[in-house]
C-alpha cells in the first residue's frame, strides 16, 4: 500500500498534469489507505493547483493548462470531499458568493477564481453569469456569506459593479466585496468602494484569504 | 472642414483635408495634414444617436447611419464597420442575443453551436453561407457602404476567436490540450467558411474597395504564444494570404489585449496592398512600429480611461500616443486600444479628435 507522502505526490502530480483518471485513482488510493481525506485534499490536490497558480503567475503555463488541471482537481475532490463532509471535520475559512454581473457571459475568469477560492478552503456559492443585483444580495444573505465576488469583462458591464455597490454597502453590512475582470484595476476598485481586487485568479485568492482573516 | 479655433490662447489651424481625403491619403501612402483619428466606434455611435446599441448589430441601414452621423459629429476619419469580437457562432447555428438589455454592449452568445464532440466532428460549412446567422445583416451593411461610395468592410476572423464562439471559450481551451485534432477540424471548417465569405465579397464589391479586418483576442493572458502558433497563426496566415493573392486593398488586424509574445507571428502575416494594425494599451506603440514597419499603426488610448477618466487624462494619453507614433514611416492613426466604450462620455471621445488637431499636425 502506498504511503501518505506518495499518495499526496500522486494527487499533486495528477492535478499538475491535468489527468482526471489518475486524480480519481490516487484519491481512491488515499481512501483505501486510510489517509485523512482533508489532508489529501490540502497536501495533494490543492498543493498541485497552488503550484499551477505559481506557474501561471510566472507565465510558465496559461489558462488552458489551468482549466485542465481544475478538471483533475474537481475529479479528485469528487472522491474526497463527501468523506470530509461526512466526517463533520470540514474546515472552511469562510463563505463566498461569486458571479459575473448582468449583461456579461464571460465566465472563465470567474470560474478560475472560484476554483482557487475552494482550493484555499473557502466555501463558494457560484451564481453563474449574467447575474443582477438582487440575486447577488439575496444569495449573499441566504448563505450568510462573508465575501461577495463580482466579475466583469466588458467596459459596458463593469459599470454594473459601480451601480451595484451602494446597494451592497447598505444591504450587506459586514460583507467584504471583491471585484475583478480585464477592464478593472485597483484604482477603480478603490474608487468604487470595493474591499479587494485581484488582477488574476491566484492574486484574487490571496486577497480573499487576507480579507477573511481580517474580518 | 473645421474652422480655425483658439485653445488656451493659442490659435489652432483648421484641418486642411476632409476626413475622406485624409483616409484616402493614409491608405494610399500619401502625406496627411495631421494624424488621423480612426475609431472602433460601434455601440457608442448608437448611444450618441439616441438609438439602442443593438441596432448597430442587427440592422445594417441603422448601423451605417449611426456610424456616419457619429463621424460627422466628432469629426474622426473612420472606421465604419459591422462586426464584433465574439462573432462566428451564429453562422454555425448558435443562438445570439443582440444587446438590447441594460449593460450589454455587443451581441452575446446564448448557446454555442458545438456542445459535444459529435457536434464538433459534424460541423460543416453551410451550403448557402449568405443566409446563415448574421450574414444577411453584414451583407446589407456592405451593400450600403458600396452604394455610398465608402470602403467596404468585411470581418474575417480571427478563426481561433471565432472558434471560441463556436465551442465556448472554456471548452475550446480544454480541447486544445485534450483533443487538438478536434479543434483543428473546427478551425479548418471556420477558415473555409471565412474564405468563401471573402471570395463572395471580393467578387461582388471588388478587392480594390475592400477592407478585410480580423479581431483577434488571442491574448497571452489566456493563451501561450505556442498555443497561438499552433491553433491561431496557421489559419490566420491562410486567410491573409488568400486575401492578399486576391488583391485586397486593405487588411486590418486588431491585435487585442496583451499580445506582446504573439507579435512576431502577427508580423509574419501578409497584409494585402495596405496593412493596418491596431494594438491595445498593453502593446507599446514603439514596439508595434518595430514589428510592423510597413503597416499603419493604430492605437492605443486606454478605453477604460476614455470611459472613466477626465478629458484631461484622455488628452494626456493621446499626447503620448501621438508623440510615439506620429513619425512612423508606415503611417499612424490615433485610436482607442479597443472599441470605444459605448457609454463613454462624449467629451472624452471628442478629446481624441481634438488632440489630433492640436497635437498631431504635420
Amino acid at each position: 500500500m502506498a504511503d501518505e507522502a506518495e499518495i499526496f505526490s500522486q494527487l499533486k502530480q495528477a492535478v499538475m498534469e491535468g489527468d482526471e483518471d489518475v486524480a480519481v485513482a490516487a484519491a481512491q488510493a488515499a481512501v483505501a489507505a486510510g489517509v485523512d481525506p482533508q489532508r489529501a485534499i490540502i497536501e495533494g490536490l490543492a498543493a498541485g493547483m497552488a503550484e499551477m497558480g505559481r506557474l501561471y503567475e510566472r507565465e510558465e503555463c496559461y489558462v488552458p493548462e489551468l482549466l485542465v488541471s481544475s478538471e483533475a482537481l474537481y475529479a479528485g475532490l469528487g472522491v474526497l470531499r463527501p468523506l470530509v463532509i461526512a466526517s463533520g471535520k470540514a474546515e472552511k475559512k469562510g463563505v463566498a458568493v461569486i458571479g459575473v454581473v448582468q449583461g456579461d457571459i464571460h465566465d472563465i475568469g470567474k470560474n478560475l477564481v472560484k476554483m482557487m477560492l475552494e482550493v484555499n478552503g473557502i466555501e463558494v456559492h457560484d451564481l453563474g453569469r449574467d447575474v443582477d443585483m438582487e440575486r447577488f444580495i439575496t444569495a449573499t444573505q441566504e448563505t450568510q456569506a462573508d465575501l461577495l465576488c463580482l466579475s466583469a469583462l466588458m467596459t459596458t458591464t463593469m459599470i454594473a459593479i459601480k451601480d451595484y455597490m451602494p446597494a451592497f454597502k447598505t444591504q450587506l453590512p459586514g460583507v467584504k466585496i471583491m471585484v475583478g475582470g480585464a477592464p478593472l484595476n485597483q484604482q477603480l476598485a478603490d474608487e468604487w468602494g470595493a474591499d479587494g481586487y485581484g488582477e488574476n485568479a491566484v492574486e484574487a485568492a490571496r486577497v480573499a484569504v487576507r480579507l477573511l482573516e481580517t474580518k | 472642414m473645421h474652422r480655425d479655433h483658439s485653445v488656451k490662447g493659442k490659435w489652432v489651424k483648421c484641418d486642411q483635408m476632409t476626413s475622406q481625403e485624409r483616409w484616402e491619403a493614409l491608405v494610399n501612402r500619401r502625406p496627411t495634414d495631421r494624424v488621423p483619428c480612426l475609431q472602433f466606434m460601434l455601440g457608442h455611435t448608437a448611444v450618441v444617436n439616441g438609438r439602442p446599441i443593438a441596432k448597430i448589430y442587427d440592422d445594417g441601414a441603422e448601423s451605417l447611419a449611426c456610424q456616419r452621423n457619429a463621424m460627422a459629429l466628432y469629426g474622426h476619419d473612420g472606421l465604419i464597420m459591422h462586426g464584433w469580437a465574439n462573432a462566428g457562432g451564429a453562422e454555425f447555428g448558435g443562438e445570439i442575443e443582440f444587446p438590447y438589455r441594460k449593460y450589454t454592449g455587443a451581441p452575446l452568445m446564448k448557446k454555442n453551436p458545438v456542445q459535444s464532440e459529435e457536434d464538433a466532428w459534424d460541423l460543416r460549412v453551410p451550403d448557402d453561407i449568405l443566409s446563415v446567422g448574421t450574414m444577411p445583416i453584414a451583407l446589407e451593411f456592405s451593400r450600403l457602404q458600396y452604394e455610398a461610395g465608402l470602403t467596404v468592410t468585411l470581418q474575417v476572423g480571427s478563426p481561433l476567436t471565432w472558434a471560441g464562439s463556436v465551442y465556448g471559450e472554456e471548452r475550446l481551451m480544454i480541447w486544445m490540450l485534450k483533443k487538438p485534432e478536434l479543434v483543428h477540424h473546427v478551425l479548418r471548417v471556420i477558415t473555409d467558411f471565412i474564405r468563401r465569405k471573402a471570395d463572395y465579397w471580393i467578387d461582388r464589391f471588388g478587392a480594390e474597395r475592400l477592407m478585410a479586418f480580423d479581431l483577434g483576442i488571442e491574448t497571452n493572458k489566456l493563451y501561450s504564444p505556442k498555443q497561438f502558433e499552433t491553433f491561431g497563426f496557421p489559419y490566420l496566415r491562410e486567410i491573409h494570404d488568400h486575401l492578399t493573392e486576391r488583391g485586397t486593398a486593405i487588411i486590418l488586424s486588431h491585435i487585442c489585449g496583451e499580445q506582446n509574445k504573439n507579435l512576431p507571428l502577427w508580423a509574419r502575416l501578409s497584409y494585402g496592398k495596405r496593412g493596418m494594425v491596431s494594438v491595445g494599451k498593453e502593446v507599446a506603440i514603439s514596439k508595434a512600429r518595430e514589428m510592423f514597419p510597413d503597416c499603419v499603426i493604430m492605437g492605443n488610448v486606454d478605453p477604460v480611461t476614455v470611459q472613466e477618466g477626465t478629458p484631461e487624462q484622455v488628452r494626456m494619453l493621446c499626447r503620448a500616443c501621438i508623440e510615439e507614433g506620429k513619425d512612423h514611416p508606415g503611417g499612424f492613426a490615433l485610436m482607442t486600444g479597443c472599441e470605444v466604450p459605448p457609454q463613454a462620455p462624449p467629451v472624452n471621445v471628442d478629446q481624441m479628435v481634438k488632440a489630433c488637431r492640436e497635437l498631431g499636425r504635420y
